[in-house]
């Protein structure tokens, strides 16, 4: 993995966007933007596949969406978590936290 | 929930495809203006924001089609679309595609209404409750592997009381009768059955209740139309009143009109559980029972088997050999049926493969046209599947319409094909379309579409483009392969067609020998009356014969009629009896086969009516009475059968008809075929109506006639009614019974031969397109011998010529599949060999006629190109 990878993680894209929406309703560049910034830079999500995650989480039940005014009077789809979205951001974090934990179990024993 | 999301928002978009791309495309806008929004915050101007932002998040557009194909109805549209491009295509080939939706429209219909009668008749379950466990008991004799659907009164009754696997078991007998009503006599269908009759059954009575036992021969059931045509309705008919053969019966409920059995019944006498004819020997019953629930087939056999051999031991003289047979009551109704019906499926499958291999020739001769399009989309990079994908999906597309097309054809087959049936077609009523056949229609539609294109997809997406695009079939310039895969398309076709050609030759054969064939009498000029007296004691039946009597000497005198007479046991009629007999000082009787023979009971005069000739002795004359010696006339092969070659008159014999007098034979007459013409001529033996008046109140009379038998119809009622008015009658002529006993073959002949004719008339086609396109193909090379100096007449023949060879290989291969399937056909036919040279050579000859007359069109245009024209092309 070179160092310049900013790649998300292969599967956790929707675990980061559940979480993210989970602070407050957000649009896509938002998420996108806070993603970038809480990682410093390590993830940058490129819009394409943000977009297609957006409405495939939006399908599954996860996010609900509706047009808003932005701050700065644009108008913006913007994201909300629903009750089983919070759920599943639940399930996922738990999934993630033993698979990482374990990987770093595993590093350590290495090292 | 998510699934239910998917669904509705794949609808919403799939629905409202602008307003979807919009929305995303609006969701994308904004989320790079928010980000060059970002950037100008920060300082940047807006062209260095834009800039930025696109440098680090890419194209907006890419991002666009990236979040615009998501989705499961995106798949769904693009099919649309490709569907949508595909039809494009076959409205561009209005002639192929005609064409093909035809031929795949007459190989469906045929299918399709072949498979309803097949479906509805043999594959449909009877309409009663349970009908699955419902059987009819068969007896077998071991001996001589005979069977027949009959029991004695005694072995049904002990089986029903010995066995444990049936829920309920009845007795019932009966055929046409004349009812008579308080005013008049109709004639109409009865059965006689006892109280079992309704439990194996599980009928409910509409109006009215079921009967007991004790109620036997005072109580009856009716149809619904009956009641209806006779009382004006269900209720009304309760509580009234018929007779039949002399009995009151009071009508104590009607059953609902989907209930017909046995053979159409409309009126169920009610009779004794414990049966009236005590005699092992007398097979006066037919039997059915109920399985009980959970008690399989086999074991039920078993049971039965156990009793058949208990029987046997305790009456070894009737009983040995005899064993009772179950079969359930679906096969026994539609047995017969089976083998036309079979018969007339793999015809209509043989249409459906000349269809298949036609649609297939023209999807080669489509895919040859587009080799170049295919040639430059794979050089282009096209996977093998884009490359078979348009060829898969029209033909699909083509399979719907022929499919579609084929149902529609199919609605007015079946109509033709119920009102052709033969009166014997089990369940003719139940014919018509339902789900299943759709869904059969619809499974040979895809199937047909898929064989018919999957080899013009296969070698479209084996195309090499440089191969390809080198060749150019316009110069004469073609793949080797494609003509001789044409070539055996063709002969396959021409195979599968003289195969219907040789069964529908040998099917018609066999019908022009039986329409030709002697029936022992005469049929022309003959009118025929069902006479059916009501006749209630003894001295009745008396009464009756002497009336009769009388009323043939009356007919006889009316103008126009040549002789009269009487007979119970007319050929091809629906009275008749037949059993064993024995003889004194003929032949000694063989032990294991008691000789049998039809019995009929006539009038005087009967031989000379029917042109019978009288070969030894005496007919019947008015001085054979009740009170005189008994007498007899047996036909020639009863004599030559029990007296062999010695002269048989003065000899006794005795039959168990009526009763055992022995009876003094006095005469002997010619054979005659009893039921059709398909059948050899038997033994009869003749009784005269004055010595057996039990028999003699249901009869035939028929009259030789000098003019149109049916113009004295009025003529003749008028006359019978006058001596009785409660004579039930029912005219019809010689010509048309005899006619109507040979429905069964003529169907199969008719059918065949539609089918050969449709099979003729594709292959034709077939071989039409080949030849049109190969000389079509070949222009520049006709031209470039043309101008060579060939001669125009071996231009035709080498095109003729090829017809020809293709015609010779199909009829060779045709041969050999024909001596294969000439077996299933084999019982059907009559004087005629499976392997039949005049139906051979016909059907050979006739495809090569057809080969040549289709090659002829294409040879002659051959003839006629020419070379400046051709040489020039391009």
């Amino acid at each position: 993995m070179s160092a310049d990878n900013t790649d998300v993680i292969q599967g956790t894209l929707d675990m980061l966007i559940l979480q993210t929406v989970s602070l407050e309703p957000m649009h896509g560049f938002g998420i996108a933007r806070r993603v970038e910034q809480v990682s410093r830079g390590v993830f940058k999500v490129n819009p394409g596949s943000l977009l297609t995650a957006l409405q495939r989480l939006e399908r599954a039940g996860w996010l609900d969406s509706e047009w808003r005014q932005t701050e700065n009077a644009r108008r913006a789809r913007f994201y909300t978590l629903t009750r089983a979205g919070k759920k599943q951001l639940e399930t996922e974090k738990a999934g993630w936290t033993r698979r990482a934990s374990a990987i770093a179990r595993l590093l350590r024993a290495e090292g | 929930m998510s699934f239910w999301r998917q669904l509705t928002f794949g609808l919403r978009s799939l629905a409202r495809r602008k307003a979807r791309d919009r929305d995303v495309a609006d969701e994308v806008e904004q989320y790079f203006q928010n980000a060059a929004a970002e950037r100008m915050a920060r300082g940047l101007t807006p062209e260095e924001a834009r800039r930025a932002a696109r440098a680090e998040m890419g194209d907006a557009a890419a991002a666009r089609d990236q979040a615009r194909v998501y989705g499961w109805e995106n798949t769904v549209s693009a099919l649309f679309s490709d569907l949508r491009f595909a039809a494009r295509q076959l409205t561009r080939h209005p002639a192929f595609t005609a064409a093909a939706v035809l031929t795949l429209a007459l190989g469906i219909g045929a299918n399709t209404a072949i498979f309803t009668v097949v479906e509805s008749v043999l594959l449909a379950p009877l309409p009663y409750r349970d009908s699955g466990s419902i059987l009819v008991l068969n007896t077998r004799w071991t001996d001589s592997g005979h069977t027949a659907p009959r029991v004695t009164g005694p072995d049904g009754a002990d089986l029903r009381n010995q066995s444990h696997s049936f829920a309920a078991m009845s007795l019932y007998s009966g055929g046409n009768e004349g009812v008579e009503l308080r005013n008049h006599s109709v004639y109409t269908i009865a059965a006689g059955v006892d109280e079992n009759f309704a439990r194996v059954f599980s009928l409910k009575p509409i109006a009215g209740r079921l009967f007991v036992d004790g109620e036997a021969h005072h109580a009856a059931l009716v149809s619904e139309m009956f009641a209806r045509d006779n009382f004006g309705g269900a209720q009304a008919a309760v509580g009234q009143t018929i007779h039949i053969e002399g009995e009151a019966l009071a009508i104590v409920g009607v059953l609902p009109d989907a209930f017909d059995f046995p053979n159409h019944a409309q009126v169920w006498e009610a009779a004794p559980l414990s049966p009236e004819s005590k005699s092992r020997t007398a097979f006066n019953y037919k039997a059915v029972a109920r399985l009980r629930t959970g008690v399989a087939l086999a074991t039920a056999q078993a049971e039965v088997n156990g009793i058949s051999r208990r029987l046997a031991n305790a009456y070894p003289a009737e009983n040995h050999g005899k064993r009772l047979m179950l079969e359930p009551l679906q096969e026994a109704i539609t047995g017969n049926a089976r083998p036309t019906l079979l018969l007339l499926w793999a015809t209509a499958g043989l249409i459906l493969l000349i269809a298949c291999v036609n649609v297939t020739h023209l999807e080669l001769v489509r895919s040859l046209e587009r080799q170049r399009e295919i040639a430059i989309r794979k050089a282009l990079g096209s996977s093998r599947w884009q490359v078979m994908q348009p060829v898969l999906l029209e033909s699909i597309l083509i399979a719907m319409l022929g499919g579609a097309a084929g149902v529609l054809l199919a609605f007015p087959v079946i109509r033709v094909l119920v009102a052709m049936a033969p009166p014997g077609l089990p369940r003719a009523s139940e014919i018509h379309l339902n789900v299943q056949v759709l869904a059969f229609t619809l499974g040979i539609a895809i199937a047909t579409a898929l064989a018919a294109s999957l080899l013009p997809a296969l070698r479209a997406a084996k195309v090499d483009p440089a191969e390809a695009l080198k060749h150019n079939t316009a110069r004469g310039i073609s793949r080797q392969g494609a003509a001789a895969l044409r070539d055996a398309l063709v002969i396959a076709e021409v195979t599968a067609a003289f195969v219907l050609a040789l069964g529908a030759g040998l099917l018609l054969h066999t019908m022009g020998n039986l329409m030709t064939r002697s029936m022992g009498y005469e049929t022309t000029r003959m009118l025929v009356a069902d006479a059916d007296a009501p006749a209630h004691s003894a001295e009745d039946e008396s009464r009756v014969v002497r009336q009769f009597n009388e009323l043939f000497i009356d007919l006889a005198a009316l103008p126009g009629v040549e002789h009269v007479a009487g007979i119970m046991g007319l050929p091809t009629g629906s009275y008749g009896s037949n059993g064993y007999y024995q003889i004194r000082g003929g032949l000694p009787p063989d032990p294991r086969h008691a000789a049998s023979a039809n019995f009929s009971v006539s009038s005087p005069g009967y031989f000379q009516t029917m042109g019978i000739p009288l070969q030894r002795g005496r007919d019947f004359s008015a001085e054979d009475t009740f009170t005189s010696p008994f007498v007899a006339v047996i036909s020639e092969s009863l004599a030559r059968q029990s007296f062999g070659g010695a002269d048989p008159v003065g000899k006794q014999i005795q039959c168990g008809l009526d009763s055992d007098q022995w009876m003094t034979v006095i005469g002997v007459a010619g054979d005659v075929r009893q039921n059709s013409p398909a059948e050899a001529p038997g033994p009869t033996l003749y009784m005269p109506m004055t010595q057996h008046p039990f028999y003699a109140n249901q009869i035939h009379i028929v009259l030789r006639t000098r003019v149109a038998p049916l113009t004295l119809m009025n003529a003749v009622q008028r006359n019978i009614l006058a001596v009785n008015p409660l004579i039930a009658l029912h005219f019809t002529t010689m010509d048309t019974m005899v006619n109507r006993s040979m429905s069964s073959e003529r169907f199969r002949a008719a059918l065949l031969s539609c089918f050969a004719a449709v099979g003729l008339l594709l292959a034709m086609l077939g071989v039409y397109g080949t030849m049109a396109y190969s000389v079509a193909q070949r222009t520049f090379e006709i031209g470039l011998r043309v101008a060579f100096g060939a001669h125009r007449g071996a231009i035709l023949r080498g095109v003729l010529g090829h017809a020809a060879k293709l015609a010779c290989c199909g009829v060779a291969a045709g041969l050999l599949l024909g001596l294969a399937a000439a077996r299933l056909v084999a019982s059907m036919l009559v004087d005629v060999r499976p392997m039949d040279p005049i139906s051979v050579a016909a059907a050979a000859c006739l495809l090569l006629f057809t080969a040549l007359a289709a090659a002829f069109v294409p040879g002659w245009r051959a003839t006629r190109v020419d070379p400046m024209i051709a040489l020039r092309m391009e």
